[in-house]
C-alpha cells in the first residue's frame, strides 16, 4: 500500500519526520518498504499483512497514527445533498446471489460534468502511481485509497432495462472488459449485469460497454461487498489483478459500504456536479450486531511476560475503536470496529496491546528454564554417516525431491507402483516424487561433466517417496552414492560405512541383474540378512539416458536399515597381549568359486583364533593355472588369547584350512 | 658378590658405554662399540649379568632393577648413536624438495545446507530443544487445518501449494484422508508431536519444505526451514525473545552482543505473531537489523486442534529460513547454486 504523506496529513497531524514516521508504523505492523519523494509529497510504501485490510486505504494509517503518536483524527463526513426523486424510482437492484454477494448498494448521479480532475486530486493518485483519466473515475479510486472500499461507476444511459442484476455468469457467456479484452465465464463467476448482459466483473473490473466516458452525464455508483472466495477464483481465473480485487479479496469493512457510496457521491457532486438522486438502493441482510470480547488482564502478563497497567491497556483499545462495554479491576470487556474483523477472540485485544505499546518493552533476558536436550538415534547416525562418507572422500550433495517422470523408471528397486505426482511441476518437468537418488545424482553428475570437473564423487542423504494403497506415502531415507572409481572401491566404502555404524553386523552381496547396472556388474547387498541397497556399475543405456562420459559405479542404501543395526555406545573387547602369526595362501581354484565361499570355509576352519582375513588379489592365467582357472592369494592372522601360537600351530591350521577347502572347493595350493 | 660390588660395576659400564657411544663418529665404530657392550655373547653387557648370579637371593629384586635399568641406558645410548650417524651421512638417503607439494588424501565436503542446519541444531540443542523430522508429504490436516489455516485463506490456494495427484488415476481408496500435499512448512511436525505427546514440548523441527514459486538467484521450489516449540505451564514472549537473543548470539554473535527485535506480523498459527529481527555488523561496520524469520505465541486455536487447553498451556513458535542464513553467511548469491552441485561450489566449504 503506497501512501502520499500530504493525503495523510488529511486526516491527521504529521508532527513528525517520515523516518520518524515510518519507523514507529514499521515497529507496529505496517512494515516500510521504501519511500521517495514526488513533487512536493513523499509516497511511502509499506507492507500491509492479510489480516489488516482496514489499512489498504490513507484512513486506516491515519488511525494507527492517530493512535500512536495520540492526536486526533479527522473523519470526513460524508454527506452529500440530494435533490432528485427517490433512487428507487429511477433503477433497481436484484441480487440472485447472494452467497456471492452479500451486500450491493446503488447510488444515482444525473447532469454531471466528466472534465480532468482537479491538481489537488490528480496529484495524490499520481504520488501513488495510480493513472489519472477523469474526474469521475478518478473520484471512485481516490474514496478506495481513501477508505479501502473499492466502488465502481456505470455510466447509467448505458445500463440496459436502467438496472443491476447481480448473478452467476451464464456457462459461455462473453464479456468485454474497460482492457477490451473479451473473456468468455465460466458459470461460477459473479457477474453485475444489466437487463441484457454482464457490464462487470464483480468486484474485479467493470465492462467496456459502461465504461464512464466524455460522453457520460449520469452515473450509477456501486458499493458493494463479494464474497472472497468468488472474487479470488475470478481474478486467478482470468489473471485480472486489480487493486479492487487485491481488497475484496480480504475481508472488507462490511459498514464501511455507504460511507465509501456516500463520499463517492459527495466528491462527484463537488468536482463534476449533477444531481444525486434520493436514498440509495441497498440489497442484503441487515449487518448482525458485533460481538463483545472479554480480556483478561492477567493474560497480558501470562501470554507477553509484561504487565501492561490497566488504564494502558484499556486507553488502547480505546483509540483503535473499540467500544468499551465493560471495565473492572479483573478484566474489560469491548465491541471492536467493524472494520477489524480480526479482532474476535481474547488473544487478538492481547496483540493489540502488545503492538501499540511496543514490543520493545518485552525483555530479552528471561530466566528460561533449563531442561536436557536428546538426540535420536537416527541423528546420531545420520551424522556418523556424513562424516564416513566425507572421511572417504565424497562431498555431498542436494538434489530436488521431484524429478522428471522418465527417471523414476530408470532405477527403481524399492517399488513398483506408479510414482506420486504433483498437479505442478515442482521444476520444469520434474512433477514426479523419486523412488531412487540415483538418477538425481546422476544428473548432478551429468552437471559436473559439462562443466569439466575431475573427481565427482557424490553422496546424497534424503527421502525417497514409495506410494502405498492407503495413508501417507512409505517415507524412506536413502544413501546414494556415485562414484568415478572401481566397483570395489565404493563396496569398500560401504563396508567401511557399515563397520563404522553397525560393526559386527554382517555386510553380504550376491550379484542383481537390475537393468540399471551393467551385465554382471550390479550386486544387492544385504545386512545382517536384511536388504539394505544397491551397488554396481551404471549400465551404458542409463549413461546414454544421462548423457554421461565416464564410467560411474553408484550405490543406494536405506538408512533406516542402517539405523535399526546401529550401536551407539561400543563396549571394549579384551586385547590379547600375545603375538599375531601370519600365513599367506596362493588358492588355485575353478573361475566359478566365489570369494564368499572361499572366505566361509576359511572362517569356519580358524575358529576364533582367525584375527585377520585379508584378501589380496586375484590371479588368471591359462599358461601358468590351466584353463578355466584362478588363484586367490590371500592371508590369515592367527591370534590366541590364552598363550604365544607357536608355528607349529599355525601351520597345522593352515593345513585343515586348505585341505577343507580342496574338499569342498577343489581348490589347490599353488605350486 | 656383594650386592654393592655389583651395583657399582654396573654404574661404571654405564658411564664407558655412554661415553663410547658418544665417541663414535662412523657406522664401522658403532658396530664395534655394539659388540663391545651389547654382543650377545661376550657384550660387556652380558658379561655383567652373569655376576647377577652370585647376589643373594634377597637382593636379587634390586639388583636385576637396576641391570634392567642400565640395559635399557646402553640400548638407548645405542640407538641415539645409530639415529644420529645415519641422519649425519647425506648419501645415506636422498633428500627431500621440501617445497615439492604434498600427496594430499581426498577428502570430502558437507553440504553448506548440511553445516548451517547443523550448527543450528547443536545450539537449539544446547538450549534444550529436541530435534524432530517428519513427512514431506502431508495431509491438509496438519498442513493447514491444525495449524489455523481455514480453506478461505489464500494459503490454501492451490496454485500456492504442490499438491499431489497420481500418474495413472487409480480407483480412489474409500475413506482415504486425502488429498496429500508437499508441506509447505514444517510445522505440520510440531503438530504431530503435539498430538502424540503431553506437554512440555520442546523441540525444533526442520527439513525440506517445498513451494511453488519460480527459481530465481533468490527463490527455489524447495528450501529447508528450521522451526522451534515450546510448549509448557508459564511460556511467555520474554521467553521466546530471550531464547531467540541466545540462539542469535551463539550462531553469529562473536564478540558482538546479539539484540533482537520484533516487528509486528500475521501468521495464522502465532498470535501475537512478530518478524524477528537481529542486530547485524558486516565486514564493514555497516550495523543494521538482518530478518531472520517468523515466531509468535502459539495460537489458542492450534492448541485446542492437538487437544491441549490454552488455559493450562502456552508455547511460542519460531521458524527460519535456512538458505537465508546459509546464504548470508557464506555469501552465496544465487539459491540455484545451492542444488547444482557444482563440486567446485560444494569444495568451498
Amino acid at each position: 500500500m503506497i501512501v502520499s504523506w500530504n493525503w495523510l496529513k488529511e486526516y491527521v497531524a504529521l508532527p513528525m519526520t517520515v523516518e520518524q514516521l515510518t519507523d514507529r508504523l514499521t515497529l507496529s505492523g505496517l512494515n516500510l518498504e521504501g519511500f521517495l519523494p514526488v513533487g512536493d509529497d513523499v509516497a511511502i510504501d509499506v507492507e500491509v499483512t492479510s489480516n489488516r485490510p482496514d489499512c489498504l486505504g490513507h484512513l486506516g494509517i491515519a488511525r494507527e497514527v492517530s493512535v500512536l503518536w495520540e492526536r486526533a483524527l479527522k473523519i470526513p463526513a460524508a454527506k452529500p445533498q440530494a435533490m432528485g426523486s427517490e433512487v428507487s424510482q429511477i433503477t433497481s437492484v436484484t441480487v440472485e446471489c447472494p452467497d456471492l454477494c452479500p451486500r450491493y448498494t446503488a447510488r444515482v448521479i444525473r447532469g454531471v460534468k466528466i472534465g480532468p480532475s482537479p491538481k489537488w486530486l490528480a496529484d495524490r493518485l499520481r504520488t501513488l502511481g495510480i493513472g489519472v483519466i477523469n474526474n469521475v473515475v478518478d473520484i471512485s479510486n481516490y474514496v478506495m485509497l481513501e477508505c479501502g472500499q473499492p466502488l465502481h461507476t456505470f455510466d447509467f444511459a448505458k445500463l440496459a432495462g436502467k438496472k443491476i442484476i447481480v448473478r452467476r455468469a451464464r456457462a459461455g457467456e462473453k464479456f468485454e472488459a474497460i482492457n477490451h479484452q473479451v473473456y468468455e465465464l465460466a458459470a461460477d463467476t459473479c457477474v453485475i449485469a444489466d437487463a441484457e448482459r454482464a457490464v462487470a466483473l464483480a468486484g474485479v473490473m467493470g465492462g467496456a460497454d459502461t465504461e464512464v466516458s466524455e460522453t457520460t452525464t449520469d452515473l450509477l455508483i456501486e458499493a458493494a461487498a463479494f464474497a472472497q472466495l468468488s472474487v479470488r477464483n475470478t481474478t486467478r481465473h482470468f489473471n485480472l489483478h486489480s487493486p479492487s480485487s487485491y481488497r475484496f479479496e480480504r475481508v472488507l469493512d462490511p459498514e464501511g459500504v455507504d460511507w465509501a457510496s456516500r463520499r463517492c457521491a459527495e466528491l462527484i457532486l463537488e468536482l463534476a456536479g449533477g444531481q444525486l438522486a434520493a436514498g440509495v438502493i441497498d440489497v442484503g441482510q441487515a449487518l448482525p450486531p458485533r460481538n463483545q470480547v472479554k480480556l483478561r488482564f492477567k493474560q497480558i502478563e501470562r501470554i507477553l511476560g509484561i504487565r501492561i497497567v490497566d488504564e494502558r491497556v484499556r486507553n488502547i483499545l480505546t483509540a483503535l475503536g473499540c467500544e468499551e462495554t465493560h471495565a473492572c479491576g479483573e478484566c474489560v470487556k469491548v465491541v471492536p470496529p467493524s472494520w477489524r474483523a480480526d479482532l474476535s477472540r481474547e488473544i487478538d485485544l492481547v496483540e493489540e496491546v502488545a503492538r501499540i505499546h511496543g514490543y520493545d518493552e518485552i525483555p530479552e533476558d528471561a530466566g528460561v528454564k533449563m531442561v536436557a536436550s536428546t538426540r535420536t538415534a537416527e541423528d546420531r547416525v545420520l551424522d556418523q554417516v556424513r562424516d564416513s562418507m566425507v572421511a572417504q572422500g565424497f562431498d555431498e550433495a542436494m538434489t530436488l525431491s521431484a524429478v522428471d517422470k522418465e527417471w523414476v523408471a530408470t532405477f527403481q528397486p524399492w517399488s513398483s507402483a506408479e510414482p506420486l505426482t504433483t498437479g505442478t511441476p515442482v521444476l520444469r518437468r520434474a512433477n514426479s516424487l523419486r523412488q531412487s537418488l540415483l538418477p538425481s545424482l546422476l544428473a548432478a553428475r551429468r552437471t559436473n561433466e559439462t562443466l569439466s570437473n575431475s573427481d565427482i564423487e557424490l553422496f546424497e542423504i534424503a527421502n525417497v517417496y514409495l506410494p502405498t494403497t492407503a495413508g501417507l506415502p512409505d517415507q524412506r531415507r536413502m544413501l546414494g552414492i556415485t562414484s568415478g572409481h572401481s566397483f570395489l572401491e565404493l563396496k569398500g566404502v560401504i563396508e567401511v560405512l557399515a563397520a563404522t555404524v553397525a560393526p559386527g553386523t554382517e555386510l553380504s552381496a550376491r550379484a542383481d541383474d537390475a537393468p540399471f547396472f551393467e551385465s554382471g556388474q550390479g550386486a544387492e547387498l544385504k545386512l545382517g540378512g536384511k536388504l539394505l541397497g544397491y551397488l554396481g556399475v551404471v549400465s551404458q543405456a542409463a549413461r546414454e539416458q544421462f548423457e554421461l562420459r565416464s564410467d560411474t559405479i553408484v550405490a543406494e542404501i536405506d538408512l533406516g536399515l542402517l539405523v535399526s543395526a546401529a550401536v551407539l555406545v561400543r563396549r571394549a573387547k579384551e586385547l590379547s597381549p600375545y603375538p599375531p602369526v601370519a600365513r599367506d595362501l596362493n588358492l588355485v581354484v575353478d573361475e566359478k568359486v566365489r570369494w564368499a565361499d572361499v572366505e566361509h570355509i576359511v572362517r569356519w576352519g580358524c575358529g576364533e583364533l582367525l584375527e585377520r582375513l585379508t584378501f589380496q588379489e586375484e590371479y588368471r592365467s591359462t599358461e601358468k593355472l590351466g584353463p578355466g582357472k584362478k588363484s586367490m592369494l590371500f592371508s590369515i592372522q592367527l591370534r590366541s588369547k590364552t598363550g604365544t601360537l607357536t608355528n607349529e600351530e599355525a601351520d597345522k591350521i593352515r593345513e585343515t584350512v586348505v585341505k577343507s577347502l580342496g574338499i569342498e572347493l577343489g581348490g589347490q595350493l599353488r605350486a | 658378590m656383594a650386592l654393592a660390588d655389583f651395583l657399582a660395576t654396573l654404574d661404571s659400564l654405564a658411564q664407558e658405554a655412554e661415553t663410547a657411544f658418544l665417541a663414535v663418529g662412523d657406522v664401522v665404530a658403532l658396530e664395534n662399540a655394539r659388540v663391545d657392550f651389547l654382543g650377545a655373547k661376550a657384550g660387556k653387557l652380558r658379561q655383567v649379568q652373569k655376576g647377577l648370579g652370585s647376589v643373594t637371593p634377597a637382593e636379587k629384586p634390586a639388583a636385576g632393577m637396576r641391570f634392567n635399568e642400565v640395559k635399557n641406558l646402553v640400548e638407548s645410548a645405542f640407538a641415539t648413536a645409530q639415529a644420529r650417524l645415519s641422519s649425519a651421512t647425506p648419501e645415506s638417503r636422498e633428500s627431500v624438495d621440501v617445497t615439492l607439494p604434498g600427496k594430499p588424501r581426498r577428502v570430502g565436503h558437507l553440504h553448506p545446507i548440511t553445516q548451517t542446519i547443523r550448527s543450528m541444531k547443536e545450539i537449539m540443542g544446547r538450549l534444550g530443544f529436541t530435534a524432530v523430522e517428519g513427512p514431506e508429504i502431508e495431509d491438509e490436516w496438519h498442513n493447514f487445518e491444525a495449524l489455523n489455516i481455514p480453506l478461505v485463506h489464500p494459503a490454501r490456494d492451490p496454485l500456492e501449494n504442490f499438491y499431489l495427484g497420481v500418474a495413472k488415476d487409480p480407483p480412489a481408496e474409500a475413506g482415504s484422508p486425502g488429498p496429500f500435499l508437499l508441506r509447505s512448512q514444517t510445522s505440520t511436525v510440531q503438530i504431530r508431536v503435539m498430538e502424540s505427546t503431553l506437554p512440555p514440548v520442546r523441540i525444533i523441527s526442520l527439513g525440506r519444505v517445498y513451494r511453488p514459486d519460480t527459481a530465481d538467484a533468490t527463490h527455489y521450489p524447495m528450501f529447508h526451514q528450521i522451526e522451534g516449540l515450546l510448549v509448557d505451564r508459564g511460556v511467555t514472549m520474554a521467553d521466546l525473545k530471550s531464547v531467540l537473543r541466545m540462539f542469535c548470539q551463539s550462531y553469529f554473535g562473536g564478540e558482538d552482543e546479539v539484540h533482537i527485535r520484533f516487528r509486528p506480523s500475521f501468521f495464522p498459527f502465532t498470535e501475537p505473531s512478530v518478524e524477528v529481527d537481529m542486530n547485524w555488523r558486516d565486514a564493514q561496520g555497516n550495523a543494521g537489523w538482518m530478518e531472520m524469520g517468523g515466531a509468535g505465541m502459539v495460537d489458542p486455536n492450534v492448541l485446542r486442534a492437538v487437544g491441549y487447553d490454552p488455559e493450562e498451556v502456552t508455547g511460542f513458535a519460531f521458524g527460519l529460513g535456512v538458505e537465508r542464513v546459509c546464504m548470508r553467511q557464506h555469501g552465496i548469491t544465487d539459491i540455484r547454486a545451492l542444488y547444482q552441485n557444482d563440486v567446485r561450489f560444494l569444495e568451498q566449504f
